[in-house]
Parts: structure tokens; C-alpha cells; sequence
């Protein structure tokens, strides 16, 4: 049955059958983009008056009556916590609320019977979730140099812009695809958005954006130790300002775990979950 | 090509417990309109499914132009075209946008000559601009239509484009689909609009409960399922009685008969024994692809 006259035909059909890869990812990210430029309000907009009142509450306010150890003042020590803070939510919220929309609308279905295959969407979902997250945490990072400016007259210098760069990219990326993986498993809002308050944001909120772990009773240091967003947000601090809690190697190392472990639970996830309408 | 369009090997899909496609088999001819009919839940839109990857098997392969749907997934998929059944929306993007969004997942950014043709021809040049809230029924199908055209594909799936549409865009739809079959297209469709399929189908499947009852071109399912209704109308009474086989009603008047669609009106008249200068007036009533369709789905009912 399968003649050489056959086999020949099949060959002809694999050289028609051929697409630009490249292009089609890169029409995904621009899709991405796009559609958080469209409700800047909610993606850029409520993300800087967040950080603005956490600047002016705990950095102004309660920051003049905290004293860390390296010197370092607390508005300093505060604005990489919060600029990773920014990162990783927003990266988390932009790529789960890209696929949850999409299985509300219909038209997540689209992404299943067009020939990106699904290493290229969850890169391109996650690109599209860090670009945000970067966004977002570029603006914190303005907002905080303001605030810094005017109550100590100095700037942030980048002490390790290469560590810096590494954990914004790591940790942006890693958080949209868990937010990837969570949002194609759920079968409903309510799903994503609980695991977004009752566990994101507890480990956010416990992995040192506000302190320093060394601060914290050996046994809580321990436990927050298992938190990957201490990782994620120490790093950061020292691509800042040089200081840490944890080892940079071993933050760089765990971090990347992460990122992989997420990579893998999003490729899971579009395998085994749904593109379906709600 | 010579390769079929589509080739299914005795497909099968079960969801849990529920078998939706029961070892379903046929090939495609390139270049043909081929219609699936059958009753809601026959499985057509799930055979459908497969094609496109929204569904795995359970068992058995679906090739596309030969390659395997499940091997070689981007390949197929840039060969066909899919229609869903359902309208979607598209939250926040405009028309324009869309189709640049559709084109560019098959790789093609620069697709702006191919989307404006296929928007002009649809009839959404003028809504371009709108989102599609904001479009009507028939116009968001259309969209739906535009959007599986933008690749050039070879194959083209179409599940129920016609349904809650007017007879106006219908009619409008399966004219562009003739025209899109000239062109070379090979394409499947699903339909309750059983008329329509009849008269653009080549060849038309019926399925009921998972099954493939029958395959076969239209009008050979036609003249072989069904039969033709000839009523002959007399110039006066009828001097005898009329025996027949095929006689269905008689009044003395008028007499219906039903003969296979084979047999010919001069072979009836002669085996009645009656001769032109006796009738008044003759019509024949061929037989339906819908006719045909409610004795398969009688007769040949799987048992389950």
C-alpha cells in the first residue's frame, strides 16, 4: 500500500506543510502585549499606586523607626523587595489572566488548532507576562527613587546589574508560568484567584519583600527557607544593593529550579488541561 | 495532490464510559465536498475534533494529506482550515486585529492583502473596526470563517457554518463555499440543512450514535435509498382496475405510484398497461436526501 509514488506524495505534502515558527511566536508575544496595553489601567496604572503606598506606609512612615544592621536604610532596603514584588505578580497575573480570559471568551481554542506547538506558547505567554512584570517593576523603581530622593537626597546605585537582570528575568518567567499551569488546570476565576491570595501572596509577602529573614526566630528562618520567592527577591536585593540573606549561587541555582519545575507543570498543564470554554 | 484530504482508520473516542466515535473509517477525495449528517450527537463534531487536536483518539489514526494528526500536528494544522461550531469572542481585540493575531500564529505577519480579500469578501470590510460584541450572529460566523481561510489552507472543516444564520447568508456561504471547492479546496462540513448538503455535497456520511452508517456520492445514496413518486392524473375514468405492486393510492382520477428510483416512467406505464393518450397530466417526484437519511437512520440504527 505505502508505494514509493505514495511516499514521494508525502514528502511533497511535509514541504508544502512548512510554517515560520519565529514569526508565529513572535504573533503570540505582540498578542500578549497588546492585550495589557488595552487595560493599562489595571495592568500599569493600579500596580504604581500600589507600590506608591507601600513606599509611603512602610518606607516613610514605619521605615524612619527601623534600624538594619549593614546600615542600609530601610526606603533602600525596601525598594528591591517591592520591585520583585511587582515583578512576580504581575508576571503571574498577566499570564493566568491571558488564559483565563481566553477560556471565558472561546477563543483560548484558537491557540490549540494552529500549528504553535506548546513549548511555543508557554514561552510566548511567559514573555508576554514578564515584559509586564519588567513594566511594572521598572515603574516601582522609579516610584521608590523618588520617594528615596526626597527624604535622603541619594539614588539606588545597581551594585550587580548582571544578578539583577538574572533574577527579574528568572523570577518574572518562572511566576508566569505557574501562572500558565494554574490558570489552564482551573475551571474557574475563582480557582486562579485563590491560589493567587491564599498561596501566592503569603509567600510573596513571607519571602522578605518587608525584612530580613535574619531578623526571624531560627525556626521561621528555616521554614522560609523552602519559600522559592525568598530566593527570587533576595537576589534581587543584592543585584540592588549588594546585601542578602541567602547565598547569591544558591539563590541563582533554586531560583532557576523554579523556573524549570514551573516550565514543566505549564508543559503538563497544556498537555492535560483544558483549552476549553467556560 | 493525490493524497486524501482526510484519511480516519477506524477512529474511536470514548469520554469515560461514553463511547462518542464507535471505529469510524473513510477516506476523503481531494477536491470533494464531503457532508457528515446525522442527529445531534452523532459524533460529528468530535470526529471533527480529532482533526484539529482538540481531541486525542481513544483509538485508531487520523491522517491529514497522510501525515498523522498526533505525529505531526503542526504540519496538518497548517494545512487545514477549522470552523468551530460555536461563536467565540475575542475580549478586547477588533476584527482587523484578530485576523492579524490568526494569520500571525500560522507564521504569516505580513498576511495584510490575503486578511483585507477575505474580509471584503465575507462582508466585514465595514466592521472591521468593531469588536466582536458588537458584530451580529451571521457576521461573527463569518468571522469565524475568515479567520480559518487566512493560511491558505487545502482543507477546510467546516462544523454547522450555517446554523442560526438567514437563509440570505446562507445561501451567500455556500455559494463562497462552491467557490472556494473550485478553487482546488477540499472540504468537510457537518449541517442539519439537509437541502443544502444535498445539493453542494458530492458525497455525503451519516452517522447516529458514533457510528458510520453509510458514505457514499449523493445522489447514488439518493436513487439507492429512496424512491421516486410518479402520479399519473387520467383523462377520464380509468376503464379497469389497476393492479400494482407500486401502487400507493387510486381514486379513480388520479394514481400515485412509488417505484424504485431506478425503474423509469415508460417501464411503470407499460406494466400497468396504460398508454399516453389516457393521461392528462404526469409529475414525478424524485426521492430526497432526507428521505434517504430518515430510512438510514431507521433501518440501520446501531444498537447500543
Amino acid at each position: 500500500m505505502r508505494t514509493a509514488e505514495y511516499e514521494s506524495e508525502i514528502e511533497k505534502v511535509r514541504a508544502l506543510a512548512q510554517f515560520n515558527r519565529f514569526a508565529a511566536f513572535y504573533a503570540l508575544y505582540r498578542r500578549e502585549m497588546k492585550r495589557f496595553m488595552k487595560v493599562i489601567f489595571q495592568t500599569i496604572v493600579t500596580p504604581f499606586i500600589n507600590s506608591t503606598l507601600y513606599l509611603l506606609i512602610f518606607g516613610l512612615s514605619l521605615g524612619a523607626s527601623i534600624r538594619l544592621e549593614n546600615g542600609i536604610s530601610y526606603l533602600s532596603f525596601l525598594i528591591p523587595g517591592l520591585v520583585m514584588m511587582g515583578v512576580l505578580n504581575n508576571a503571574y497575573q498577566n499570564s493566568s489572566s491571558s488564559v483565563t480570559s481566553g477560556k471565558f471568551s472561546g477563543d483560548l481554542e484558537d491557540l490549540k488548532v494552529v500549528p504553535l506547538s506548546s513549548t511555543m506558547i508557554i514561552w510566548a505567554l511567559a514573555a508576554g507576562g514578564l515584559t509586564r512584570g519588567l513594566i511594572v517593576g521598572l515603574i516601582t523603581y522609579g516610584v521608590g527613587e523618588a520617594f528615596l530622593y526626597f527624604s535622603e537626597g541619594t539614588f539606588t546605585s545597581i551594585a550587580h546589574p548582571f544578578w539583577l537582570l538574572y533574577f527579574l528575568v528568572v523570577g518574572g518567567l518562572a511566576f508566569a508560568k505557574l501562572g500558565i499551569a494554574i490558570a489552564f488546570w482551573a475551571k474557574s476565576f475563582e480557582q486562579v484567584s485563590a491560589v493567587g491570595s491564599f498561596v501566592l501572596v503569603p509567600l510573596i509577602y513571607l519571602g522578605g519583600v518587608f525584612f530580613s529573614i535574619k531578623g526571624l526566630h531560627p525556626f521561621w528562618q528555616k521554614v522560609s527557607e523552602f519559600n522559592p520567592v525568598l530566593y527570587f527577591i533576595n537576589g534581587v536585593r543584592y543585584g540592588f544593593l549588594g546585601v542578602t540573606d541567602v547565598e547569591v549561587l544558591t539563590a541563582a541555582a533554586i531560583s532557576l529550579g523554579a523556573l524549570a519545575v514551573f516550565y514543566v507543570l505549564g508543559l503538563y498543564a497544556l498537555k492535560y488541561g483544558s483549552y476549553s470554554r467556560w | 495532490m493525490k493524497i486524501p484530504p482526510i484519511e480516519i482508520v477506524d477512529l474511536v473516542k470514548d469520554y469515560g464510559h461514553f463511547r462518542a466515535v464507535d471505529h469510524v473509517s473513510f477516506k476523503m477525495e481531494p477536491g470533494e465536498v464531503l457532508g457528515l449528517l446525522g442527529p445531534n450527537g452523532a459524533g460529528k463534531t468530535t470526529i471533527i475534533s480529532t482533526m484539529v487536536t482538540l481531541e486525542e483518539p481513544t483509538e485508531g489514526a487520523v491522517r491529514i494529506f497522510g501525515l498523522d494528526v498526533t505525529k505531526e500536528p503542526e504540519r496538518t494544522k497548517t494545512l487545514t482550515g477549522y470552523v468551530p461550531q460555536e461563536l467565540i469572542h475575542h475580549g478586547f481585540f477588533d476584527v482587523e486585529e484578530i485576523m492579524e493575531f490568526h494569520s500571525g500564529y500560522f507564521g504569516r505577519l505580513k498576511n495584510r492583502e490575503r486578511t483585507d480579500w477575505l474580509l471584503h469578501r465575507l462582508g466585514l470590510w465595514e466592521h472591521r473596526k468593531k469588536k466582536v460584541k458588537q458584530l451580529s450572529g451571521g457576521m461573527k460566523r463569518r468571522l469565524l470563517i475568515a479567520k480559518a481561510l487566512v493560511h491558505e489552507p487545502k482543507l477546510l472543516l467546516l462544523d454547522e457554518p450555517t446554523a442560526g444564520v438567514d437563509i440570505e447568508l446562507r445561501e451567500s456561504l455556500w455559494e463562497f463555499v462552491e467557490e472556494l471547492r473550485d478553487q482546488g479546496m477540499s472540504i468537510l462540513l457537518t449541517t442539519h440543512y439537509i437541502e443544502e448538503a444535498e445539493n453542494l455535497c458530492d458525497r455525503i456520511g451519516i452517522l447516529q450514535r458514533g457510528r458510520l452508517l453509510v458514505i457514499g456520492p449523493t445522489r447514488e445514496l439518493v436513487k439507492e435509498l429512496t424512491e421516486r413518486e410518479i402520479v399519473v392524473r387520467l383523462r377520464e375514468d380509468f376503464p379497469k382496475e389497476i393492479v400494482s405492486p407500486f401502487l400507493l393510492k387510486y381514486d379513480r382520477v388520479e394514481a400515485v405510484f412509488r417505484v424504485p428510483s431506478a425503474m423509469g416512467v415508460g417501464e411503470l406505464l407499460s406494466e400497468v398497461g396504460l398508454d399516453l393518450g389516457m393521461i392528462g397530466d404526469l409529475t414525478v417526484r424524485e426521492g430526497s436526501l432526507e428521505e434517504a437519511m430518515k430510512r438510514v437512520l431507521k433501518e440501520r440504527r446501531p444498537n447500543v
